[in-house]
């Protein structure tokens, strides 16, 4: 803990992002619903920042301000959920094919292989175009394509592990799979998975907001990425309305950023110095 | 021997991915003639004949067969939008697309690999600093976004639509003019999301090769510290970036899909974009095994490649 | 201005921690000086101050004079022409040393091109035994002992008048260890050189040096005529040192006690062994009676290891068998664990044996969990770990791997051998990784276990030293064959077979003559 108190950088970013799950939390409680609700504001379109609406107005006269609020909790539920699921499965994946030897473990790391040089964006938006629109069609969009990295990472540590004299001492002693599993290999992978799960909710992240941007989000929630998408829609770049386009742009960016320091950090932390 | 079991691998890939691009769009719920239609006013007899004309009341393993046995022939199915085989649709796009991708990963990889080099040499210069901050940063920007500030940002310096004007004379220079100041914008986008990874890979790499004991062996033998990066450290660490970029070349791909969309570039990833709001399933399919199949015989190339650049490596 | 080297006081600090304390020494050429020590004892950091190859977190002070100059100094300019053209270092682990991805006939053409030598490859190729053709080789296409050669010859490709030596040849096996050694000390006494060799072996430094100097935590302790230091040692640190390399028909160094024959605890028959089409082990019968210890003894790449793991039942042998007490050993199931908790396994390297994050209790405890025997847990952890003499058990019990010394891990190890009460151990390179002063205490350990629990030990090993020191009986292993055995004195005293004369003739000797 204090180790990771020492990267400035890390600090910063966990900073940022407990600011983030705060405004996440906080933001659906306190926006009344009509506020959001196109049919119902009385605000004109299009309007600039000012002293009433201090990031302007969309397209249709909502606030810019309560919309970036309110689709924090979007980009961050899409991100957690789609990370947690592709870290699972890529987690289960490295174990099962860098303990177990054999045909298995061939066939497992083929796949890997193969899903790991395939374009994942390209597998995601296919994927949500066949499936019906909706939050769990992105979480398993992304979740589903975006494992083999931590997948390889998790393998290649099992295999180091498993390398290790204390690991043939333990199978010595009369040790089977779980136990080597359980007692060695498990808990050392444990911090690299940690570490991965946050790089992979970045990149979920920035997925989520490109899907969101090829109209593949689900059209009954705000998000970040749906508000860029809108943006395009009802050419806010020729209208020069920058309100409405840098905002959620530059929250992605430094939720993104945010993730992958404390990320990188973490990373220094429980990689042991050479 | 080696060189059969890379070709083997290859071409398994390849099936993969055809089976990949055959049952992602047909074991999925749903009935692919019904969200094709969907908004459509369709009745049940139109929707019978799309189905047959589709092939789709056919049981699977047929579908399968003949799919397959078509894209060994080269072809793809037909374009429900296009109304036209989804193989002569493709081909049709892939000019520019080829320019747009083939300028920028150039561009990326000559960059980058020099932005890496740089920073890892000085190792928390200012450069350093500043280099990796940068493309931590970029790595976080969706490129959609990037290219739509840039878009706002530059005004009407460059056009942002398309890849040529109507208006333009039909002589060669004032086309391939008109080509590559389209060309910009789109360009930059991409590289400034590419390239920062490369020069983080870029980086990583030689700093790992900066430890190397016969880094030590090389100044012990009274070699200038710059010599020793350029002649031993270098040529050794951009080995492996090389393959690390060609391993990314899918996130060249990603990036040109929204690249394309939020420019209009007439490339394959607009096609993408305009398959994916039809949708038109076979278009999708077809995409998807194309650019698939592409980034597979690409990294087949890299492992081929770096047989030849590093003699530790015997493919042949 | 005196040729050579001569170093002056000479410390090294990294920050407030002394790594080398006022070492004084010269070299001139013609003359031969071994610098032994153990790991960490900052033998190797003199080595680097030679040609100020430090990183530049260390603090040198003292003087460097080669050929009567500073190094300290110089200016850049004037520190790399005298780089390997006054002196030049052969390293330790050839294997990195060299540039992975070039020829090496490039690489030792590069320093001559540099300092403008005339000269050709092909010659110094020549000169350290290797054929010319192999100038187009690419480092990972030479063994470790051609690596090692090229080394050498890079080393004098400028003609240097001093060559240092990093333990040049710690990762090579007896014979090629013996034969790239027999290259070096002729160059140097061919061409008047002088010599600065450092190893953590006495025997090497012996047979290869006129005087010889010991290092101990950063200090020099002891130096004198090699012979004489090693026969008559007059510091602890160097008896401890002489200690560990037994001399091998030495009646002194013999610690086994003679043993009655004893009826056969372990019976190996016909035990064949692959690797996909390499025939690792072939066709071996090996016994080892109750309370013997019996020494398999071979080079790396032997098949002895694997041996050990199909004995261990933890590779799968392609034919043959294993009887342990009279009965089959089975290859799984219940019966395999029952049979794993009468044999335990030792491994060379102590400090990767255990799992970092395991306290000692833990990785004594892990047997006893393995095994579901719930029991008192604490008492029968206690026991063991006393009985590995680490006193008392409560002040170990929690500590972490990293927190012990060597030998110390290496008796936690033991612990949890112990702690399921077996009657065999496979011990495999026990002492290998250990400092030579600890490891006189392991092996006493060993013997002690057999003498009190009538524990019978299978110990394998590429030191000849180590089986006169404690075995019975020898076994020696040649490309996956047993080729001969029987007690340690018929075969390391009067070996039968070719094989083993080799091995015993490339143990080096103490000092010329000794």
């Amino acid at each position: 803990m204090r180790r990771f108190l020492a990267h400035r950088t890390g600090t910063a970013g966990a900073v940022v992002l407990a600011v983030a799950a705060l405004v996440a939390l906080v933001a659906p409680l306190l926006i009344p619903a009509e506020a959001l609700d196109v049919t119902r504001v009385t605000a004109p379109a299009w309007q600039p920042p000012g002293a009433r609406q201090w990031l302007g107005t969309d397209h249709t006269g909502r606030s810019v301000a309560l919309l970036m609020a309110q689709g924090a909790g979007t980009s961050l539920f899409v991100g957690l959920t789609a990370a947690v699921l592709a870290v699972g499965i890529g987690t289960l994946v490295g174990i099962v094919s860098g303990h177990f030897g054999g045909l298995l473990s061939g066939a497992l790391l083929r796949v890997t292989d193969f899903f790991l040089v395939l374009p994942a964006l390209v597998l995601a938006i296919a994927l949500s175009t066949v499936l019906p629109r909706g939050l769990g069609t992105i979480v398993l969009a992304i979740g589903l394509t975006s494992w083999p990295s931590t997948a390889r990472v998790v393998r290649a540590q099992t295999l180091t592990i498993e390398a290790r004299p204390f690991v043939e001492r333990a199978r010595a002693l009369g040790g089977g799979h779980g136990h080597v599993i359980g007692r060695h290999v498990l808990p050392s992978v444990v911090p690299l998975v940690l570490v991965n799960a946050t790089l992979a909710v970045a990149s979920a992240i920035v997925a989520e907001s490109t899907l969101a941007f090829l109209g593949l989000g689900d059209p009954t929630r705000i998000s970040w990425g749906a508000m860029l998408h809108q943006a395009q829609l009802h050419g806010a770049v020729p209208r020069a309305a920058w309100w409405f386009l840098l905002p959620p742009g530059l929250a992605i960016v430094v939720v993104v950023l945010a993730f992958t320091l404390v990320g990188r950090a973490l990373e220094a932390v429980v990689t042991p110095k050479r | 021997m080696r060189l059969a079991g890379r070709l083997g691998g290859a071409a398994l890939s390849l099936v993969m991915v055809a089976v990949l691009g055959f049952f992602l769009f047909r074991v999925v719920p749903g009935d692919p003639v019904v969200s094709m239609t969907r908004g459509r006013p369709t009745t049940a007899a139109t929707q019978e004949a799309l189905r047959a004309q589709f092939g789709l009341d056919r049981p699977v393993h047929e579908q399968f067969w003949s799919y397959f046995t078509g894209l060994l022939r080269g072809e793809l199915g037909t374009s429900f939008t296009f109304r036209r085989p989804v193989a002569d649709v493709i081909l049709e796009r892939l000019g520019p697309t080829l320019l747009l991708v083939g300028t920028s990963t150039l561009i990326a990889v000559g960059l980058g690999l020099w932005l890496g080099v740089r920073a890892a040499w000085r190792r928390n210069s200012a450069l350093d600093r500043v280099t990796t901050g940068v493309s931590l940063t970029l790595w976080a920007v969706p490129t959609f976004w990037l290219g739509m500030l840039l878009m706002m940002v530059t005004g009407d310096l460059f056009p942002s639509r398309g890849m040529r004007d109507t208006d333009t004379p039909p002589d060669f220079l004032s086309q391939a003019l008109d080509v590559g100041h389209h060309l910009v914008l789109p360009s930059v986008t991409l590289v400034a999301v590419v390239c920062a990874e490369y020069a983080l890979v870029m980086r990583s790499s030689l700093l790992e090769e900066l430890h190397a004991p016969y880094l030590t062996t090389a100044r012990a033998k009274g070699l200038r510290d710059d010599v020793v990066r350029r002649r031993h450290a270098v040529p050794n660490a951009v080995l492996p970036a090389i393959t690390l970029v060609f391993l990314r070349v899918g996130l060249v791909v990603s990036g040109a899909i929204t690249t394309e969309t939020v420019f209009s570039w007439p490339g394959l990833g607009l096609l993408f974009y305009d398959a994916l709001t039809g949708p038109d399933y076979f278009l999708l399919q077809g995409l998807l095994v194309v650019t698939a199949g592409a980034v597979v015989v690409m990294n087949l190339l890299a492992d081929l490649l770096h047989g030849v650049l590093d003699p530790r490596v015997k493919v042949v | 201005m005196s040729a050579g080297l001569q170093l002056n006081n000479l410390t090294v600090h990294y920050g407030h921690k002394r790594v080398v304390d006022d070492v004084t020494l010269a070299v001139a050429p013609g003359q031969t000086l071994g610098l032994a020590g153990e790991s960490g004892s900052g033998k190797s950091t003199v080595a680097m101050s030679v040609l100020r190859l430090l990183p530049g977190t260390a603090r040198v002070d003292g003087e460097v004079l080669l050929d009567g100059e500073d190094v300290r100094t110089m200016s850049w300019g004037r520190l790399r022409a005298v780089r390997w053209a006054s002196a030049s270092i052969v390293f330790q682990g050839a294997m990195h040393s060299l540039n992975p991805v070039r020829r090496v006939g490039e690489q030792i053409a590069e320093p001559m091109r540099l300092h403008g030598t005339e000269g050709s490859v092909a010659a110094l190729l020549e000169q350290v035994e290797l054929p010319r053709d192999k100038a187009r080789a690419y480092p990972h296409e030479l063994s470790g002992g051609q690596k090692q050669r090229v080394m050498i010859a890079m080393a004098l490709a400028c003609r240097p008048r001093l060559v240092i030596a990093d333990e040049p040849t710690t990762a090579l096996d007896v014979i090629v260890q013996a034969q790239v050694l027999a290259v070096l000390t002729r160059l140097v006494a061919e061409q008047d050189l002088g010599l600065l060799m450092i190893s953590h072996d006495l025997s090497v430094l012996a047979a290869t040096c006129d005087e010889l100097a010991v290092m101990h935590q950063g200090r020099l302790v002891e130096r004198g005529r090699a012979r004489q230091v090693v026969a008559d040692p007059r510091h602890p640190h160097t008896a401890a040192l002489t200690a560990a390399f037994p001399v091998i028909g030495d009646p002194a160094h013999r610690w086994a006690e003679p043993a009655v024959p004893a009826e056969p605890l372990l019976r190996v028959r016909d035990l064949t062994v692959d690797y996909g089409r390499t025939r690792a082990v072939d066709g071996v019968d090996l016994e080892v009676g109750r309370g013997e210890i019996v020494a398999l003894v071979g080079q790396s790449g032997s098949g002895k290891t694997t041996l050990a793991r199909a004995i261990m039942g933890l590779r799968r042998p392609s034919s043959g068998r294993v009887i342990f007490d009279g009965a089959e050993v089975p290859r799984s199931g219940r019966a395999l664990k029952a049979f794993r908790r009468q044999v335990q396994l030792v491994l060379q390297d102590p400090a990767s044996a255990l799992n970092p994050r395991h306290t000692v209790f833990d990785a004594v405890a892990e047997g006893l969990r393995v095994h579901g025997l719930r029991g008192d847990e604490e008492a029968l952890v206690t026991a063991a770990v006393e009985r590995a003499e680490l006193r008392p058990a409560n002040l170990y019990l929690e500590a972490l791997p990293h927190e012990l010394s060597g030998g110390q891990q290496q008796r936690v190890v033991i612990a949890g051998a112990l702690v399921l009460g077996p009657r065999l151990l496979v011990a495999d390179e026990p002492v290998a990784s250990l400092d030579a002063s600890v490891r006189g205490e392991v092996v006493a350990l060993l013997l002690r276990l057999r003498r009190e629990l009538g524990l019978a030990s299978l110990l394998i090993t590429h030191d000849l030293g180590l089986a006169w020191q404690i075995a019975d009986r020898v076994a020696v292993m040649h490309q996956g064959k047993i080729v001969e055995q029987g007690s340690v004195e018929q075969v390391l005293l009067t070996p039968s077979h070719d094989y083993t004369r080799a091995l015993v003739r490339a143990v080096p000797a103490l000092g010329p003559g000794v």
